[in-house]
This record gives C-alpha cells, sequence and structure tokens, in this order.
C-alpha cells in the first residue's frame, strides 16, 4: 500500500530520504487554519515516544543531521540527507518520529508560537514580498479551503488543541497517502527495512476533501495592504484550469518562461521593468505554486497542488511607481495574447527550457523529490518537456495563451504605505504617468511608457478593497 | 568515518596563466553539468573611497551589461540558447559570476565570459538605469529589520575600514550611484584584472581542455593600475551599544560583533572559534536547550565566526519573544562564553562538535555547484584552493583548551558592539 521511489546511486557518499504524505491544509477543518502545519511541526519538530525533542536533536546533531519538514496545501514532506555513515540510526530516528510521534505539550506551545509569530510578525511586519503573495492566494481563493495560509491564522493556531493533533495524525498520517522515497549510497536491505517502520501508521485514511472550484471572477479586483511599507510590493494573477496532467501546461510553460523565469535575467518582464527603466530588482511569472529551494533560483519540489493559478511577482517599487509596473505587467500579457510569442524568443525559450530544466534535478534530493512529483502528478515534468519541447510549435504557445491567460478576470495584491492614494488614483483610471530621476531615457522607451501608463485597469470601487495589514489571516 | 585528510575528495588541477589568472578545475561526477564561477577578489571590502559604498556591488550588476562584440541582450540570449542557470553575488570580500550549465558549453562560456571581464562596455543611460535597479534591490529588504540591524553593528564596529558598511551600501550612497559614471569605469579598469582573479569550474571537466580555452580566450588580459590601500582597522578599546527602534511589528532583536582574526593557516584559533560557535549555538547546546525548548523566552538563535581576509567580526543573533528578554538573553550569553572561557568543554560534547563540522562539510558537497560555493569562498580568503584540504584538516587538533583559549580571548567587552532593536504592535 505504501508506495516507493527508490534512486541509488552506488558511489554517493550521500543518502537523501524523503517521506511524502499526500496531505496539507486542505484538510484543516473550519476554525482550526493551521492545524495540518501544525501537526507536522509536531512530527518534524518535536519529540518522539522513545526521545523528548531536545534528545532528538542530540541524536541528530553529531550527524549533522536534520529533519526538513514542509507543510503546503496538499503535500506534507519530511526529507534530510546524511552521510551513509550515519544512515541507520537517522533512518530509525525519522521512523520514530512520524510513526511514534510524542506529542508533549511543550512542544506543542513551542510549534503554534512559532507559526504565530510567522503571521504575525513575520508576514505582516517584516517580509511584504511573502506578504503580497499570501495576499494574493487569500484573494484569489475566498472561502476555497486554499485561502487560508498554510501555516494558518491567529484564530484558528489558538483553538487548536492537543487532541485535535493527534486525532489528525491517525487519520490524515497514513499508509494509503505515503510515498517513501530514497535516493544516493544507501544498502541494498535499507528501503525495505525502512518501508517496514511505517506499516505500524494506520492503513487508510479520512477521505481527502473535495477542492470546490476556485471563485468565479468576474472582473478585475484589487487589494491594497496598508502598512508602514518603504516601498509597494505587488502580486498579481488568476486561477488556472490546467496543470502538470493538461497538455496546454507545456506550451504555457513557454510563455511564462518567456514573460519571466524565477530570478533569471531572460525575461521580457524583468528586461522591461528592471533592464529598461530601473523600476526595481526583478519581475517574474509562475504557472504553479512556487517556493525557491533555498539560496539556488530553482523550486522545491514537492508542492503538488490539484488546482493551480498564473501569477505575477513584481518586487517592490517606488509607491508612484506601483500602478505604472502593475499596467506594464497586464500590458505585456495583453501584448502576448494579441501578437503571440514573437517567433525568435519562442525557439530561444524552448531551446533554453529543455537544458535548463535538467537543472532541476542537480542532486541526489532534488532528483527524489522530482521522482515523487512524476508520481504524484501521473507525469514527470523534467522527462514531459524532454518529449514535448522539439515539438511544439509557436502556435501552441499562442493558442495556450490565449485560451489560458486573462487581462480581464485577474485580482493583485499591493502591500503599501500609499493604500488611500493608489485606491484613488485606480478608480479615477487616469494615466499613471511615470518619472525617471537619472538621465536621459531613449525615445522609444518614453514612447512605449506613454502607451504602458494609460494602459486600462478596469476595477470597480467594490472591488478595489483597502484592508490594514493587521487584519489579514486573523481568522 | 570520513576522512577528514581530504576534505575535497575530488581530483583538483590548476594552471595560473603568464598574466597572473589562476585556473582551477575540480572534477566531480555531476551528469554532464559544471558549474563555472569567476571570482574577482574584490568585495565591499574594497570601497575605500567616501560616498562609494556598495560599488563593489553595484560594479557585479554593471558586469551584465554587455560588451561591443556580445551587447547585454546578445550575453542573455547566449546563455539563454546554451539552457544557463547563471547569475552574481558580492561579498564583503569578493564577488562571484556563476554559470551552472551542460559540461558542452565550456568553450562558449569561456569565450563569454572572458569577453565581458576583457571588454565590458556601457552608456552612462544603462548605468545610471542599473544604479536604479540597485536601488529596488535594497528597497527589496528595507521591510526587513535586520537589513537595519547589520547596516548598524557594521557603522559602529568599524572605524576606518571598509568593513564599516554592507556589502549592498547605504541608501544615501545608493541614491547618488547614478552620478559616479566616471568612477565605475575606474573601478573596473582596477578591480577587474587577471592578478585580482580566479576561474574555478567544478563538475564533469576536461581540465587540459578548460587550461587551453582559458589560455585563447583570456590570453591577452593585462594587468591594470594597483588598487587602493585598505586602511587599517585599529584596536577596539571600547563596548559600542546602540539601541533601534521599528516601525511596525517584528520580533525584537539582539545582534552582538565581537572582533576576531583574520584568516590565517597559522594557528588553530579560526576552527576554534568555528567550534565555540557549534557549542554556543548549535539546536543541541545548552543556551538553545534552555531559552528555546525549556522556558521558550527565545524563538531562535544563532552565532557564527565570520572569517574574512581582514580582522572581522564573529556575530550572534537572538530572537527573544517579548521585548523584555533582551537584557536576559544577552546575560545568558555571555554567562556562557564565560562557563566555557572558565571550564573549557568536555570530551564528548567536543567530539559532538567535531563530527557535526566534519559532516557538515560532506554534505555541502553534494552537487557540483556547492563544491564551487565552498571552493569560491576559500579562494576569495586565501587566493587559491589548495589550502582547503590543510586548514579542514585541522579541526582535529583542536582541544578543550584550544576552545577555552579563544572563548577567555576574543570575547572581551571592550571588544564587542552589540545592537538592540524593538518594533511597535502595529
Amino acid at each position: 500500500m505504501i508506495r516507493t521511489i527508490l534512486l541509488p546511486s552506488a558511489t554517493s557518499p550521500l543518502v537523501s530520504i524523503r517521506v511524502y504524505f499526500g496531505v496539507g491544509s486542505v484538510c484543516d477543518p473550519r476554525g482550526k487554519e493551521g492545524l495540518a502545519a501544525l501537526t507536522a511541526a509536531m512530527l518534524g519538530r518535536g519529540g518522539s515516544r522513545s526521545r523528548r525533542y531536545a534528545e532528538v536533536l542530540a541524536a541528530l546533531y553529531p550527524m549533522a543531521a536534520r529533519i526538513d519538514t514542509q507543510a503546503d496545501k496538499e503535500a506534507v514532506v519530511f526529507s534530510g540527507t546524511v552521510h551513509r555513515d550515519n544512515l541507520e540510526p537517522y533512518a530509525d530516528l525519522l521512523a520514530d518520529q512520524i510513526v511514534q510521534p510524542r506529542f508533549a505539550d511543550e512542544d506543542l506551545e513551542r510549534n503554534r508560537r512559532d507559526a504565530l509569530e510567522h503571521i504575525t510578525r513575520r508576514l505582516r511586519g517584516t517580509d511584504d514580498e511573502t506578504l503580497g503573495k499570501e495576499a494574493l492566494g487569500a484573494l484569489l481563493y475566498r472561502g476555497h479551503p486554499y485561502g487560508h495560509p498554510c501555516a494558518g491564522t491567529e484564530a484558528g493556531l489558538a483553538a487548536i488543541t492537543l487532541s485535535d493533533v493527534k486525532a489528525f495524525h491517525v487519520g490524515r498520517f497514513t499508509q494509503d497517502r505515503l510515498i517513501l522515497g530514497l535516493a544516493g549510497g544507501y544498502p541494498d536491505d535499507v528501503p525495505a527495512r525502512l518501508l517496514e517502520r511505517f506499516t505500524a501508521l494506520p492503513p487508510r485514511g479520512l477521505p481527502l476533501p473535495v477542492l470546490p472550484p476556485p471563485p468565479a471572477r468576474r472582473s478585475a479586483e484589487v487589494l491594497l495592504v496598508e502598512k508602514d511599507a518603504p516601498a509597494t510590493a505587488i502580486s498579481l494573477g488568476h486561477p488556472l484550469r490546467i496543470t502538470r496532467a493538461h497538455p496546454d501546461f507545456y506550451p504555457l510553460t513557454v510563455a511564462r518562461s518567456y514573460l519571466g523565469e524565477h530570478r533569471t535575467f531572460n525575461g521580457v518582464l524583468l528586461q522591461k521593468m528592471r533592464g529598461l527603466r530601473g523600476l526595481n530588482y526583478g519581475d517574474y511569472a509562475y504557472i504553479e505554486s512556487f517556493i525557491q529551494d533555498g539560496a539556488s533560483t530553482f523550486p522545491l519540489p514537492n508542492l503538488p497542488r490539484t488546482q493551480q493559478h498564473f501569477e505575477i511577482w513584481i518586487r517592490p517599487v517606488r509607491p508612484a511607481s506601483a500602478l505604472f509596473a502593475l499596467r506594464l505587467a497586464l500590458r505585456e500579457i495583453e501584448v502576448l495574447r494579441t501578437d503571440g510569442i514573437p517567433g525568435p524568443d519562442f525557439e530561444e525559450t524552448r531551446r533554453f527550457l529543455l537544458h535548463y530544466s535538467r537543472l532541476w534535478t542537480q542532486d541526489d534530493s532534488r532528483r527524489l523529490g522530482h521522482a515523487i512529483d512524476g508520481l504524484v502528478h501521473g507525469v514527470d515534468i523534467v522527462s514531459e518537456l524532454a518529449r514535448r519541447l522539439p515539438t511544439m510549435t509557436k502556435g501552441d504557445v499562442d493558442r495556450a495563451v490565449r485560451e489560458h491567460l486573462s487581462t480581464s478576470h485577474w485580482a493583485a495584491a499591493l502591500v503599501t504605505s500609499q493604500a488611500a492614494a493608489l485606491r484613488r488614483l485606480l478608480l479615477q483610471g487616469a494615466p499613471a504617468p511615470i518619472t525617471y530621476d537619472t538621465g536621459s531615457m531613449p525615445p522609444e522607451v518614453l514612447e512605449e511608457d506613454r502607451r504602458i501608463e494609460s494602459f486600462p485597469l478596469p476595477v470597480s470601487e467594490a472591488a478595489t478593497t483597502v484592508l490594514p495589514v493587521a487584519s489579514l489571516f486573523a481568522s | 568515518m570520513i576522512d577528514t585528510a581530504a576534505a575535497l575528495p575530488f581530483p583538483v588541477s590548476e594552471r595560473t596563466l603568464a598574466s597572473g589568472l589562476r585556473v582551477v578545475a575540480v572534477k566531480v561526477e555531476s551528469g554532464g553539468l559544471q558549474a563555472y564561477y569567476s571570482i574577482v577578489r574584490t568585495g565591499s571590502r574594497n570601497e575605500v573611497d567616501p560616498g562609494k559604498s556598495g560599488f563593489a556591488h553595484f560594479f557585479e550588476h554593471m558586469m551584465f551589461r554587455g560588451t561591443e562584440r556580445c551587447p547585454q541582450e546578445a550575453y542573455k540570449d547566449e546563455l539563454r540558447r546554451i539552457g544557463a542557470s547563471s547569475n552574481a553575488a558580492t561579498f564583503n570580500d569578493y564577488t562571484v559570476f556563476h554559470i551552472l550549465s551542460s559540461s558542452a558549453s565550456l568553450e562558449k562560456i569561456v569565450e563569454l565570459e572572458a569577453d565581458r571581464f576583457r571588454n565590458l562596455s556601457y552608456g552612462e543611460p544603462a548605468f545610471q538605469t542599473e544604479a536604479r535597479a540597485v536601488l529596488g534591490e535594497y528597497n527589496a529588504g528595507r521591510s526587513d529589520p535586520l537589513q537595519r540591524m547589520h547596516e548598524s553593528l557594521a557603522e559602529n564596529a568599524f572605524t576606518r575600514h571598509p568593513y564599516g558598511h554592507t556589502v549592498i551600501g547605504s541608501l544615501e550612497d545608493i541614491e547618488a550611484m547614478p552620478d559616479h559614471f566616471a568612477y565605475s569605469r575606474d573601478f573596473f579598469d582596477r578591480h577587474y584584472r587577471p592578478d585580482n582573479a580566479v576561474l574555478l569550474v567544478v563538475g564533469d571537466v576536461c581540465d587540459e581542455q578548460l587550461f587551453a580555452a582559458v589560455e585563447r580566450h583570456y590570453g591577452g588580459w593585462g594587468q591594470g593600475p594597483g588598487r587602493p590601500t585598505i586602511p587599517e582597522e585599529p584596536p577596539q578599546t571600547r563596548e559600542n551599544r546602540v539601541a533601534l527602534d521599528w516601525r511596525g511589528p517584528t520580533a525584537p532583536l539582539l545582534l552582538e560583533g565581537w572582533r576576531i582574526p583574520a584568516f590565517s593557516t597559522e594557528n588553530l584559533d579560526l576552527q576554534a572559534l568555528d567550534l565555540l560557535a557549534e557549542l554556543l549555538f548549535s539546536r543541541h547546546g545548552r543556551l538553545h536547550r534552555r531559552l528555546v525548548l525549556e522556558e521558550q523566552t527565545v524563538e531562535s538563535l544563532s552565532g557564527a565566526s565570520d572569517v574574512r581576509v581582514d580582522p572581522g567580526l564573529f556575530t550572534v543573533l537572538v530572537r527573544p519573544r517579548r521585548p523584555e528578554r533582551l537584557a536576559e538573553v544577552e546575560a545568558a550569553v555571555d554567562d556562557e562564553i564565560a562557563r566555557i572561557a572558565r571550564e573549557g568543554v568536555d570530551p564528548r560534547t567536543l567530539r559532538d562538535a567535531l563530527s557535526h563540522v566534519r559532516y557538515s562539510f560532506a554534505h555541502a558537497l553534494s552537487s557540483a555547484d556547492r563544491v564551487a560555493k565552498v571552493g569560491a569562498e576559500l579562494i576569495s580568503l586565501a587566493g587559491e584552493l589548495g589550502v582547503l584540504n590543510g586548514y579542514r584538516a585541522r579541526f582535529a587538533e583542536v582541544t578543550s583548551e584550544d576552545v577555552r583559549r579563544v572563548a577567555g580571548t576574543y570575547f572581551q567587552p571592550t571588544s564587542r558592539t552589540l545592537v538592540t532593536l524593538t518594533g511597535s504592535p502595529s
């Protein structure tokens, strides 16, 4: 019943383990938002029946090992990499944590406090860019199981009891939801022994909730999050009807990369905002959930979602440039919808992705994560890109863009100190001219500026909301 | 157990060109990938001129503005064609430009990189536009109070040395960057020179092919005018304390820095300081157990010996859950340092810390790119990779007495700068 993925590599001195459960914040009961992530934290960052948490850390320390715990909407993953010298004690300890958690009161209070600080201090206080992304998520999925941060809400976290956590563990962390993966230089007998440990979990879990479609969007909508912010962070997007399992995902990947491959200099958005105008540090586009893996430019694996959305991340701009930047991004989508991807850019982006996607699996842990994603989605994205890109046409990309990207039914979240003023300007619908405090701009840039500044932002009064930051993620 | 005598268990070959450009190849099985690192031994440490803080980082940006032969768009398109992941980073002591790609692209990458390092060309409008992108990068970090904390720590810990400003530079200097076009050309001329650069290529790389390609493309790169002398920082004679306020919610923060020696292979002090950081701040350590796990008065605490070319800082960062705990947390850190300075460390604890350090290093070598990152850092300090194995091997020589000695020597109040920050509720 437990699915396994094994990627042996006899010459590697390291072994990576991923313990993946198909469960996440979509299973949070109403009023207990944060339960899945808090339960995951109790397993990954709490004690086990045989060890208090301090003893767990003491055992991991000489191995320089960790249990990384990642809790998303529909997946929870515990992962780690150890030298093969330490594989057996590490694997035993990891299994103890997940199969026989301690559920100590002190672990619950510490993990709850950490989650609350993430919401009340990090998101609301010190990380405006992540705040903008979470605010967009709340806007796109209002009333939907995706509509709250995976970490939870203030009220939800406060309401969770130890009994809730125990029940969630028994009911959700079950063999039928588990994929066990090993990669690297492990001895032949280790996978079977580790698998045996997990047969102590209940065989079947509660059924997963059936997700409703995201709320229908009839027009554009803007959320202005008011806070004392020196620059304005912007995220915008709209739901998509497709995932990796759909053929259109792959031509849309080319369009996405053309608009803005994460933390690269390739994209047209970055070229126009940063390269030509110096508006900000970077601008990128996504067609599925994306969290950067450490300091790399690549996504964390194992963030599968059965519903995805298109998103553009505009890094902080001066408040006076915020509406111009928003217009520029939307206009680029409109140009792409109308004119299609330029032929040379199609060819180069296609070629880029063929090579670049190979970099996504450059170490054992990432390779393992991608293999698990392949099992969950039914397709492996790297293989699928390698298969589809060589025969893909510009027409495929243009059709997918027209079919799936919209410039009329979008939502945007702006984190700003100028919320009221920006709202007023938005509703006036007046052009948002931009001024430069540096030397002369090329005439073609100034000419394009005039077209951007008057690009329509058709938002109604009812669809333009100002919220104080303290009200976000309260309940 | 892993063999600490061969911390870097990969074949390494080196070649130095007549110009002084050093080339290092590290062969690591990597599925046909290579990490190509161009290391310039100039960072914020070299920003000696008033009003020019952040210039090394700014120049890192300018290096993507192209040459006459390969303008910016063409450079970007070439890298896009080969599917490379390319970026750069600036630190206190160095700037690194890295390209991760298929090994089959070696010749093209050598050609592209040699061209931009020798022939960078940009006009004033592009320079001014990029200056505003740097301001955008500064603004991206402004909601994080740690940016302000680190600025304050640097300003107060150093009076003459350029370590007295952060890598990205002060807001005032960043805002003035568009005015310094002529200075930027001079900066390139002085610092982007073969005797100040090292090429490090890690992965599935043929060293002879690499050396031949480098000879072909970097061959005419000449030496330039001398680089400015970096002012020496006088000894610190009194403790510096700064209290900052922050508008908005944040965890209260305590950031401390103690003066420590420059990078050296002459003695065991730096290895002992690394181990002391482990003993004090690991998640297995006494402070973490007491403050984070038992009392739960602290959200997190960390510390590290930030080894640099010139004397740097041993830094400590603590996030208490409530501002009224700041003084208590500061005292707890002081008490633990004093205890180790008095008692040393028991053999088992030291053995565990040594094991942790060894395995952490092994884990850091899990891909060609990560090996290159480790190598670039050491090259920035030592100018070569050859000292790495010896430097790592000497961790095994560190005794309890060494740890006790460095705890007693470097952690005097007169060598400390302490910055606290507290936020408002909303």
